[in-house]
């Protein structure tokens, strides 16, 4: 395998929480990549680590050893400044919550990692509504959150997380708030991203949504049990 | 940058309400210490602008207190001649004598300032009936006076006019005086103040110190300067000559040494309640760093979702403490636009009215408190909350309801 087409390349990570005198072991060592374009699930029942792990894929959080190679970049020894300077470029989050600026229009929504990443005024507006144009809700740019749908509310996530072109997207329990025609719109999208050679990479604990990705992670317990393409048997 | 004002103007318009509850102690604090600058600046522009309406080029003179042979210090007849001749820019020198005292014309009995200021150039008010006490008066103690506006509209509140009393009597004690002269208002209404310095009842000095200050002495000499420029030259000169006549010791006192003592007055009073709206600043200060506070736990999850996205502990720093500045310098202004409204209006409206004197809007003091405000307000109160945000965990925030 070409490690360059590696978007994610993993190597004995270990995740260790200190709580009091106990020590948690939230990830046992991983190792695992992600090829760029892949459409990758990561699944697991609460405690198995799947949070943990998207946190440290998510680079919101540090792996305590092992390294984590992020679009060539060793991620693991970054301070916090470089860290968010990875999350700005190369990555995109979509929560289950949506986490939205609730006061906020969506188009700001979606300018915002433009603007932290200093682009002049004219440009984020443009590139933002581009954006929302291409999750399908171009229209409803200048409604704020609470004006619009859960399913809508979703777009606009995705629209924010795609606007500054991620090496990676990071879906945490995307469907999670959604009722199941809107998820299955969501997933659809989704589908359409990958198609167009985005890497999204999925944590949820719903099969259903798993299997619309092409590889399933199965995680217990801090350590992956299976990893297999979807449809093959769990 | 203006991105970041644009943003932070953006999240405070969002929050108008909360805001605007955050600008009211800083709005009252500054308005308060501005409005009582501009007050007290009105105020001493006016007592200042009183006493030069009253005469500044007059100066009294008198014995030091620290001198001690009082007879050898006290003030002859041949004084008045040696200070007017021998003193380039001397005009005139009478003694200074004046007294409270009952003055009464018929049934009317009226406490007023009675003295033996016999030349009508010591004072500014214009004679309006009459003639002015003159040198025949004074050289015979003649029983002549000139009243006062005052003394006119009190003694003889039922007079149609000013120029029908002359030369009726009115009486102080057991003396009776031929009313020769009537002097109309100064151009400052200096009586409505109770800051009126001018003598009501004015006779020939000469009669003065024959009726009332027996002994060939006395104690005040009355100055008047042709001009009010070298006043203090002219002071120095007349006390070095009064002392190398007599031996002793004397000091002057003009009334732009009062006037810049109530001015000072006035500066303190101004100090006192800046002091007490600095406290109340420092209150609505603590007000605005608790919103920010209120508002960084508030808006943990919005700091969780920024970081997320990629801000730099330094831009959510930046953003907040601009969230502050914005804030603090709105109310600032604010408050420093109602506060020169506020003062202007007490000035403009009361103390000008009285004085006739209208005080300059102190833009530059006004303009330092609020920009000093706004800075203090910021660095102290809005760092602390700014810092807070900044180093939020963005899981911890993202996971905060």
């Amino acid at each position: 395998m070409n490690r360059a087409d590696n978007v994610i390349d993993i190597a004995g990570l270990t995740k260790t929480y200190a709580s009091g005198e106990l020590q948690v072991q939230a990830l046992r060592g991983l190792t695992f990549s992600i090829k760029r374009g892949e459409y990758v699930s990561i699944m697991g029942p609460s405690g198995s680590g799947k949070s943990t792990l998207m946190n440290v894929l998510g680079c919101l959080d540090r792996a305590t050893t092992g390294t984590y190679k992020l679009d060539g970049i060793d991620v693991s020894q970054l301070d916090d400044n470089q860290l968010a300077e990875i999350r700005l470029k190369k990555l995109g989050f979509v929560f289950q919550g949506f986490n939205l600026l609730a006061r906020t229009d969506a188009l700001r929504n979606v300018t915002l990692p433009l603007f932290y990443a200093g682009m002049p005024a004219k440009e984020r507006e443009r590139r933002a509504l581009e954006r929302l144009t291409e999750v399908g809700i171009g229209e409803r740019a200048r409604h704020k959150p609470t004006e619009l749908s859960g399913g809508e509310q979703q777009r606009v996530a995705i629209a924010r997380a795609l606007v500054n072109d991620p090496a990676v997207l990071l879906a945490d329990e995307p469907t999670g708030n959604l009722d199941s025609k809107t998820s299955s719109e969501i997933l659809a999208l989704f589908d359409r991203l990958s198609a167009t050679g985005r890497t999204i990479i999925v944590v949820t604990h719903d099969e259903g949504v798993a299997k619309r990705s092409r590889r399933i992670l199965r995680m217990l317990d801090g350590v992956i049990m299976s990893d297999a393409p979807a449809g093959a048997p769990a | 940058m203006l991105a970041y004002f644009i943003e932070a103007a953006q999240v405070l318009m969002a929050n108008r309400t909360r805001s605007i509850l955050t600008l009211i102690g800083l709005v009252a604090g500054v308005a308060t210490i501005v409005s009582v600058q501009v007050a007290a600046n009105g105020m001493a522009g006016a007592v200042s602008g009183i006493f030069k309406g009253t005469n500044a080029s007059t100066f009294i003179v008198f014995p030091k207190i620290t001198q001690g042979n009082a007879a050898r210090a006290a003030f002859r007849v041949s004084d008045l001649a040696l200070v007017q001749e021998t003193i380039p820019g001397v005009v005139s020198v009478i003694p200074y004598s004046r007294s409270q005292t009952i003055v009464d014309v018929g049934h009317h009995r009226i406490r007023l300032r009675f003295g033996g200021e016999s030349d009508k150039r010591f004072s500014t008010a214009p004679l309006v009936a009459g003639r002015t006490i003159n040198a025949d008066d004074v050289a015979g103690a003649s029983s002549v006076c000139v009243i006062s506006d005052n003394a006119f509209s009190r003694l003889f509140p039922e007079a149609p006019s000013a120029s029908d009393i002359i030369g009726r009597s009115v009486y102080v004690g057991s003396k009776r005086y031929v009313i020769v002269g009537v002097l109309g208002k100064t151009k400052i209404d200096t009586a409505a103040l109770g800051l009126d310095i001018s003598t009501d009842v004015a006779i020939p000095y000469t009669t003065f110190y024959k009726n009332y200050q027996r002994g060939g002495t006395f104690p005040f000499l009355s100055v008047l300067a042709a001009t009010s420029a070298d006043l203090k030259s002219v002071e120095a000169q007349t006390v070095k000559l009064l002392a190398s006549t007599h031996g002793s010791q004397y000091q002057a006192f003009d009334f732009g040494f009062i006037a810049s003592i109530i001015g000072s007055f006035f500066n303190i009073v101004g100090l006192i309640v800046g002091a007490v709206g600095a406290i109340s600043l420092l209150v609505a200060g603590i007000g605005i760093m608790n919103i920010m506070l209120v508002s960084v736990t508030e808006r943990t999850r919005e700091i969780g979702i920024r970081k997320a996205i990629g801000a730099r502990r330094s831009q959510v720093l930046l953003q907040f403490f601009i969230e502050s500045l914005l804030l603090s310098a709105f109310g600032c202004i604010t408050g420093m636009l109602i506060g020169v409204g506020l003062g202007a209006i007490v000035d403009r409206g009361f103390i000008a009215r009285i004085s006739g004197v209208t005080g300059s809007i102190p833009w530059l003091e006004a303009i330092v408190i609020a920009v000093g405000f706004a800075t203090i307000v910021t660095l102290v109160f809005g760092t602390y909350p700014a810092y807070r945000a900044a180093k939020l965990d963005p899981i911890q925030a993202l996971r905060y309801e």
